[in-house]
């Protein structure tokens, strides 16, 4: 086996030339491409990161929004069932006054209708025993005094 | 064994076979690179990307192997350049070889009467791996010696120089010795496994068709012995290199 300079120069020379173009048109580009690629995921991974934190934030305000209002409406049931309780009583009473008031409208005007039978009744007494007595005895008194006459009679009658 | 073209041509001896060879290899690599980078994609790599990114990964953990993961950076790009050269002319001599006999004297290759009537049959061998050539091999080793020693220098002044000291001064005969059985370790490491490997075939080729199976088998075994060779003229690069430029703090005695 015999060693030539030549094929060793060229050998260099070669291998520099080839060195010089990988570098410039292949494995710079590449080398590019793949920090790039790993910059992109570094960026996707810390991406997803903070969106499962924005995630999960916003569960725990969807939850807390939810057991508000899940409060809020068992406290507008309370409160309407208070008021409703409160109205039907209310609207008992009223009506149980409303029926004692009636009742007692009734009563009076019973009671003063009653009293204009009696005095009517007293009236129509008064009168036809004056007229039975101015003809029963036939005896010419006034009018007036008879009727006081018989007044005092029938008082007399009535508080026996 | 064959003869190599040579042609001599105003005082300068060229070997035909290892130029042809040379410029073969460095084509295919370039081409092959080329191919790999044509439609680069960020998310959607397509085969050869993939593969040579792959190559990448691999390459660069080769050299995060000997040294600190920071200073990786700057060599990876002659760590691929090493691996796929080397890797590509190991195998170049592996599919076929071309081999012409001369009967006539050729002028412009040298090649007298006196040659041929020396030898019964003079061949000459125009196909080869590069790397099975110690011209080529050592022309690689050349590179890597006075990159180690220039970054050495370079990088790491105070400690490159006193390791030639080390442990004691008079152990400077033998620090020499070391540094230069380097290079010459890995330019003889590599034609050899090359260039024995090529021998074989050529050998089993005398065996015609009885020697098809074992041709099967070599060439199959030669192709492993190509990728560990790359692998390994790849790797003692780098862990040269890192001898030479990282001082470890931790290694003072």
């Amino acid at each position: 086996m015999s060693w030539h300079w030549e094929t060793f120069v060229f050998a260099i020379v070669a291998f520099g030339i080839l060195y010089w173009l990988l570098n410039k048109y292949a494995f710079g580009p590449l080398f590019g491409i793949m920090e790039k690629r790993r910059q992109l995921v570094l960026e996707q991974m810390n991406a997803a990161e903070a969106s499962r934190k924005q995630a999960e934030s916003q569960m725990a305000e969807q939850k807390a929004a939810l057991e508000q209002a899940r409060k809020e409406a068992y406290e507008i049931i309370e409160q309407s069932r208070l008021t409703s309780s409160k109205q039907a009583e209310e609207i008992v009473q009223s009506a149980k006054a409303e029926a004692a008031r009636l009742k007692e409208e009734a009563l009076k005007d019973i009671e003063s209708e009653k009293n204009k039978a009696i005095a009517a009744l007293r009236n129509e007494v008064g009168g036809m025993s004056v007229k039975i007595a101015s003809k029963i005895i036939e005896k010419q008194i006034d009018e007036k005094s008879q009727e006081q006459l018989v007044n005092q009679y029938l008082k007399e009658v009535g508080s026996k | 064994m064959h003869h190599f073209p040579i042609v001599h041509w105003q005082g300068l001896n060229i070997d035909i076979s290892a130029f042809l060879a040379i410029i073969i290899s460095c084509v295919i690599t370039f081409v092959l690179a080329r191919l790999a980078v044509r439609n680069l994609s960020l998310t959607n790599p397509g085969k050869l990307q993939n593969f040579l990114e792959w190559t990448v990964e691999f390459v660069h953990s080769v050299i995060a192997s000997t040294m600190p993961l920071n200073k990786v950076r700057p060599y990876l790009a002659l760590g691929m350049t090493l691996i796929m050269f080397i890797f590509i002319s190991n195998l170049l001599g592996l599919p076929f070889g071309i081999v012409t006999e001369v009967h006539d004297p050729i002028g412009w290759l040298g090649i007298t009467s006196e040659d041929i009537q020396e030898e019964e049959h003079y061949a000459l061998a125009w196909w080869k791996s590069p790397t099975a050539d110690l011209s080529v091999t050592s022309g690689l080793a050349l590179v890597v010696f006075i990159l180690v020693h220039y970054l050495g220098l370079k990088q790491n002044t105070k400690h490159y120089l006193k390791h030639y000291f080390e442990p004691y001064w008079y152990f400077l005969p033998l620090n020499i010795i070391k540094e230069l059985a380097k290079p010459v370790t890995l330019a003889l490491r590599l034609f050899a496994n090359i260039f024995a490997g090529e021998v074989l075939i050529a050998t089993i080729l005398m065996l015609s068709v009885w020697g098809i199976p074992f041709l099967i088998v070599w060439q199959g075994f030669s192709i492993f012995v190509g990728a560990i060779q790359a692998f390994l003229f790849t790797i003692l690069t780098m862990v040269y290199i890192s001898q030479a430029t990282i001082h470890d703090e931790g290694a003072e005695h």
